[in-house]
């Protein structure tokens, strides 16, 4: 006999969870150690039950959150029976853990109570690094997972209670900055005994039994929501085809082919078709894949679906082993969130065609993540920082500047903070004008920053995109400008590779500038308002040459300033339209 | 007998005026605000209250004034038109804030616009490093080029905020120097004058808001004065700070910034004065009102502050965590956190059956449904009505007539989508806006490491005292208090207020290995500034020393104490361990002591000296008609006939619930499980059953 559900119990004890989830993101933030971690907040946090079922998860990297279950499947799997009060697991090896790659460090301890494994306490962190080739553990260039760094299986890095020093000291050992490590590490636990003490008072409060039950009812609730919102979509087969830049000098670009299947309350997202794996650092394991599809959607729902398991249930994601959503070992997958970042953009293309007014126009690509590193007085300095971004137009409004990718709610890391902390001078930090696709609502403009460095000598690792195939537009709107990476030594610039597979050498008072490439328009330039295009201009967002060849808009001087022509401005307008319908 | 504190506190919505005499009776009443003169309503009220107590206008050697002036300003965006000076290369640091959003899974979102246009930020050629050397000297040619675009713009206010400032100011002294003489009609602010702190956005930002909030601030104090003094109210006009202290409104003016805010401070004063004076010291407040539930705590007497704020970013459903939803404010403010769960949110039912309360509210106008203005969707205080938990006649002592079928017809819709009887449905609704309330409580007690049973629930706004109750079950809470003039206690909490400043200066050190003389000299500095601006000499002010103290390595401080000199040793220790035990009790480690303990900035609080304000005293009144009615107490209780009194029938002897307490300024709400008692200030004391179960009241 199943007892009664009661809907406002159940809306207090999701708000309990959601409030746990959070309480471990602050505690990790607050106490973290890395720039990465503190600053960039590269982390997430979640509460599971029992089975490894996420009940909750803390605001944080959606990319991430996708994943915890596979990871939560295989630590069950091979620990049921020998799992003790007080232990912390520790992993991060996409084969032998099922975790995503290796920079990202799970920490995970049981929630017991009353004798029990009720639940768990799950933390995921970008540690800034984990040793292997390249100083942050974000290689390109590598063939093999053994390249990247420090391979942990699923293991008990404190035994009910008791530190494994041992494993400790294998840590220390093995990464460069092993103070961070520590420090970020111990920030995760920091956050699992928080979020371990929370759901034991929740089941004092309310009863295990009754938290539990309800607990299950919440993953029926968030799948009812689910199949709800997939309903609203229209049913079909939504294709869409995008593109990686590709690997190091020549690249060959990487192919994502993805079709969503949406029929009546379910969603099929099967990537058949894409490029096989390669050999190159951006491998994403499969669970990563399916993170990125839950991701991209859940953003195009209306409803607060919850941050919880029973979210995914509607959702079959198909991706045929050996391709590049789905490799095979002993691929490696130090840099996969750039593709992780694709698979979303590639998502959201297909899914415009089926609600156009809930996505937006192509982004910039997600973070590009540059590690400047070195020794200084005999220790490792490893900088690494998530520099980001713009967005593309959307049917209601210009794509909106400086702020991050869909799949990543990540900070930028203040200047005043990295001039204080390594050897490096950020020169310039801003707005890229003229860099925005054209549309009725424009793109949002590409950023630029450089980095000089002060210390003698260091290496320079990039991950990036978005210069063979910049940011495509929506509905008659223009892509973006592309992105540009740019080492000037001496006053002589040299563009190097968007995914570099061999780390430059830099030199002191050498200077990195990434050039980020500009959103993409949605709708025809040549609807766009006039003032908009003056505003740009007025801005500095825009030339005012621009404006002609853009938007059809023509503008004149008048008391110092400029307004538009109206006359001269729909002339134009008519020849250009005139031009495009001659020209198709 | 003469009265000399008055308190105004002017909302959007409605002006409290508050005032006591020296023997603690109180007065108070509440006007609609006059947003074309605000100065109208405060100056009306006050002049009704004093000529109710015969007392003369001139007398009044204070007017304490708390406003939502500063805030409205910026989330309207009815500031001056401000420029910006910064450093070559980083114009657009201002636009580009920290880049994470407020919610995931938004691409819709739409960022707040800047305070500034691009066009009016303009960068000087300088560069000044971490340390405070200088890379590339000021070029004043840049200074003045930037001058001359800014010339015949309108520009009101101009804010500088340089590189690396707050270890070097010579830069933006100088650029302000130059601005002061060449453009003498702006009003200028200078980072290091606002904020002498590390993080460019965040500095940058709260001098913007300075700057763009100084010019209308300054008119509005000045408007005020003018109509104080022309209807002959004497004394000084003293202004609310996000801090909680009050200081003279010609000091506020210079940092306006100060007093974005400031509202909700003022309760928590109030809260902690009470509880001070009965022997309550560890409070969690709880302001509920028609829109919003507010939420801080006190803590062994001594308030909670924050120093990251985002004025418009308020609390949303899903996490307070993320940030980047309003304008970044980095000046110490009581930490008073809100969610959208009010007497008018309303209540209903997503696409997976769930019922949600807010964000949506119905506000004053049209109100709940029960008020009969056009609203049909059931509210909060729709389903109190229904429960009998309101007067289904009136509001506020008679002032809002309203329907009780109404209430029960929108809540009817509720009962019928979920298939359950009217009163289930209604309390469903009241358990449901206790759940998002419990949201905020523990954003401020566990996110901190405080166990919410260790204090007592302190309850005002209009709301509070008909939710204290059930929220304090959730919580496990065994104390609630509802102070006597529970809908205007922001203003009665401005008359216990305290002139008082707030300072910081940075010290970048290890904590074992700090120059004492530097922290001597720092300490110094802001020893002189806080006497400048409070205009008293230092032998009247009581000083709290403080420290922002991290782990080496970590990027957020915890302010801890930081006693006096001598700096010596003995004082670095003794920090270090305060800091562990803090850092141990929020997140449950200390690293083991791994890691040096850095201390960042030098932080002097300073608290004029003085007796408090006469305790309040309840004015003699006549008898409350004692009347009852049904009212429903969850399925245990089921529904119950109700004695309805107001509190002066009340006495120390508790007494047994179930009882509605019913006033012109609130309700607060005794079920029949509790005990209630009224204390010899006149709070109602609410007494929870020691062994209770949560589960109790829902099974």
């Amino acid at each position: 006999m199943t007892a009664a559900i009661d809907p406002f119990q159940l809306e207090i004890i999701k708000s309990s969870f959601d409030t746990i989830a959070d309480d471990m993101a602050l505690t990790l933030m607050r106490t973290a150690h890395s720039g990465i971690v503190r600053d960039s907040l590269d982390f997430s946090t979640s509460i599971c039950d029992a089975a490894g079922q996420p009940l909750a998860q803390g605001v944080c990297t959606p990319m991430q959150l996708g994943s915890f279950y596979d990871a939560m499947r295989k630590l069950l799997s091979l620990y049921t029976g020998r799992i003790e009060q007080g232990d912390v697991f520790i992993f991060n090896d996409p084969y032998a853990a099922d975790g995503q790659h290796l920079p990202d460090i799970y920490i995970t301890s049981p929630v017991m109570h009353e004798g029990a494994l009720c639940g768990w306490s799950v933390t995921v962190a970008h540690h800034s690094d984990v040793g292997g080739i390249v100083a942050g553990s974000n290689a390109i260039g590598v063939s093999e997972i053994f390249q990247e760094g420090l391979r942990l299986p699923i293991i008990k890095l404190v035994e009910a209670g008791r530190p494994n020093e041992a494993l400790w000291e294998v840590i220390r050992t093995n990464v460069r900055t092993p103070d961070k490590v520590e420090g970020d590490l111990q920030a995760q636990i920091a956050a699992c005994t928080s979020g371990e003490r929370e759901l034991i008072a929740l089941f004092a409060r309310y009863g295990t039994a009754t938290v539990l039950r309800y607990a299950d009812h919440l993953q029926d609730y968030a799948e009812r929501l689910t199949r709800a919102e997939l309903s609203e979509i229209p049913d079909g087969v939504y294709a869409f085809t995008d593109h990686l830049d590709g690997l190091g000098e020549c690249p060959e670009p990487i192919v994502l082919n993805v079709k969503v299947v949406v029929e009546g309350d379910h969603v099929t997202v099967d990537w058949t078709g894409s490029s096989p794996q390669v050999k190159g650092g951006i491998n994403p394991s499969f669970p990563f894949t399916k993170a990125c599809a839950y991701t991209a959607l859940r953003s195009v729902m209306r409803a607060d679906v919850p941050n919880c398991h029973g979210f995914t249930r509607p959702i079959t994601v198909v991706a045929p082993l050996g391709s590049i959503m789905n490799p095979m070992f002993p691929a490696p997958s130090g840099a996969r969130g750039i593709t992780g970042f694709r698979m979303v953009d590639c998502l959201i293309g297909a899914l415009a065609q089926a609600v156009p007014d809930r996505v937006i126009a192509d982004s910039n690509g997600g973070s590009t993540l540059p590690t400047i590193a070195g020794y200084r007085d005999g220790k490792a300095f490893v900088f690494c920082e998530t520099f980001m971004g713009t967005w593309g137009g959307a049917a209601s409004h210009d794509g909106q500047e400086g702020v991050p990718h869909l799949g990543a709610n990540q900070s930028n890391v203040p200047i005043e903070m990295i001039e204080a902390d390594y050897p490096l001078r950020i020169e310039r930090y801003g707005f890229l004008p003229g860099t925005a696709g054209a549309g009725r609502h424009r793109g949002g403009l590409g950023l630029v920053r450089e980095y000089r460095l002060l210390a003698d000598e260091a290496i320079l690792n990039v991950r990036s995109d978005k210069r063979s195939h910049p940011p495509h537009g929506l509905y008659g709107g223009n892509p973006g400008a592309p992105s540009f990476n740019i080492i000037v030594r001496d006053g002589e610039r040299r563009i190097v590779p968007v995914l570099m597979t061999e780390v430059e050498p830099l030199r002191k008072g050498d200077l990195y500038r990434h050039e980020m490439s500009g959103g993409g328009g949605y709708g025809d330039p040549l609807e766009r308002d006039p003032r908009k295009v003056l505003w740009d201009v007025i801005e500095e967002k825009l030339s005012v040459a621009m404006t002609r060849t853009e938007y059809g808009v023509v503008l004149k001087e008048h008391d110092k300033t400029f307004v538009v022509d109206e006359a001269e401005t729909e002339a134009l307008r008519a020849r250009l339209r005139a031009a495009l319908r001659a020209g198709a | 007998m003469p009265i000399r504190r008055i308190a105004a506190d002017v909302g959007g919505t409605f002006t409290d005026i508050a005032l006591l005499d020296d023997e603690g009776r109180l007065a108070t009443c509440k006007l609609p605000s006059t947003p074309a003169n605000f100065a109208d309503a405060v100056v009306e009220g006050a002049l009704q209250l004093l000529s109710e107590v015969g007392s003369p206008p001139e007398a009044i050697e204070a007017l304490l004034h708390g406003s939502t002036v500063a805030t409205n300003l910026i989330l309207e965006h009815k500031g001056a038109k401000t420029a910006l000076i910064t450093t070559e290369g980083f114009r657009d640091v201002l636009e580009l804030r920290r880049i994470r959003v407020p919610n995931l899974y938004e691409p819709l979102y739409v960022k707040p616009e800047p305070l500034v246009p691009r066009h009016l930020r303009l960068e000087v050629s300088e560069r000044m490093l971490a340390d405070g050397s200088v890379l590339k000297p000021l070029d004043l040619d840049s200074v003045h080029t930037a001058v001359a675009r800014l010339r015949d713009r309108g520009i009101e206010a101009i804010a500088v905020c340089l590189l690396h400032s707050y270890a070097n100011p010579e830069h933006e002294r100088a650029v302000g120097e130059i601005l002061r003489r060449d453009m003498p009609e702006c009003f200028v602010s200078l980072s290091v004058d606002v904020l002498p702190q590390k993080r460019e956005y965040e500095r940058t930002s709260t001098t913007v808001i300075n700057s763009y909030i100084g010019p209308p601030v300054g008119r509005y104090v000045e408007a005020m004065v003018k109509q104080m003094r022309g209807s002959g109210i004497g004394g000084r006009l003293m202004m609310m700070q996000s801090n909680g202290g009050i200081l003279d409104a010609d000091s506020v003016i210079r940092v306006p910034a100060q007093v974005v805010e400031c509202g909700p401070a003022a309760g928590v004063i109030g809260a902690e004065h009470f509880g001070r004076r009965n022997g309550y010291r560890d409070l969690i407040t709880l302001d509920m009102g028609g829109t919003t539930a507010k939420a801080s705590i006190v803590e062994d007497g001594a308030l909670a502050y924050a120093d990251e704020y985002e004025v418009g970013g308020s609390f949303s459903s899903r996490s307070f965590l993320a940030g980047g939803g309003g304008y970044a404010l980095k000046l110490p403010v009581v930490d008073v956190l809100e969610i959208g769960a009010g007497g008018g949110s309303i209540a209903w039912l997503d696409k997976g059956g769930s019922l949600k309360i807010g964000p949506q509210s119905a506000g004053a106008v049209p109100g709940p449904a029960c008020y009969g203005k056009g609203n049909l969707a059931p509210t909060v205080t729709d389903a109190n009505v229904v429960l009998g938990y309101l007067n289904p006649a009136v509001l506020a002592g008679g002032a809002v007539p309203i329907e009780a079928r109404l209430a029960q017809e929108a809540v009817g819709k509720i009962a019928a989508a979920l298939n359950c009887d009217l009163l289930a449905a209604a309390h469903g609704i009241h358990t449901v806006a206790n759940a998002n309330m419990m949201r905020v409580v523990k954003a401020v007690t566990t996110y901190r490491g405080r166990d919410p049973r260790d204090f007592s629930l302190f309850a005002y706004g209009g709301n509070g005292g008909v939710h204290a109750v059930d929220l304090a079950r959730v919580l496990m809470i065994r104390k609630v208090v509802v102070p006597p003039g529970a809908g205007v206690f922001s203003a009665i909490g401005l008359l216990y207020s305290r002139q008082s400043s707030t300072w910081t200066q940075p010290f970048p050190h290890v904590a074992t290995a700090f120059p004492p003389e530097e922290a001597e000299a720092k300490f110094d500095i802001m020893t002189r500034r806080i006497e400048e601006v409070m205009g008293v000499d230092r032998a009247d002010i009581e000083f709290r020393h403080e420290a922002d103290v991290r782990f080496l390595g970590q990027a957020f401080e915890i302010t801890v104490p930081f006693s006096a000199a001598p700096y010596d040793a003995g004082a670095a220790t003794r920090l270090s361990e305060t800091f562990a035990a803090e850092h141990m009790a929020r997140y449950g480690h200390a690293f083991a002591g791994r890691f040096p303990v850095e201390i960042v900035n030098l932080r002097l609080t300073g608290t004029l000296r003085g007796e408090d304000p006469p305790d309040l005293r309840m004015r003699a009144q006549a008898a409350s008609v004692l009347s009852s009615r049904p009212a429903y107490f969850g399925p245990v209780h089921g529904t119950v006939d109700t004695p309805v009194f107001g509190r002066e029938r009340l006495d120390a002897t508790p007494r047994q619930g179930p009882m509605i307490i019913e006033e012109y300024e609130g309700t607060a709400v005794v079920p029949p499980d509790c005990l209630a008692s009224r204390d010899s200030y006149g709070n109602v004391v609410i007494e929870l059953p020691a062994s209770d179960s949560p589960n109790e009241a829902r099974r």
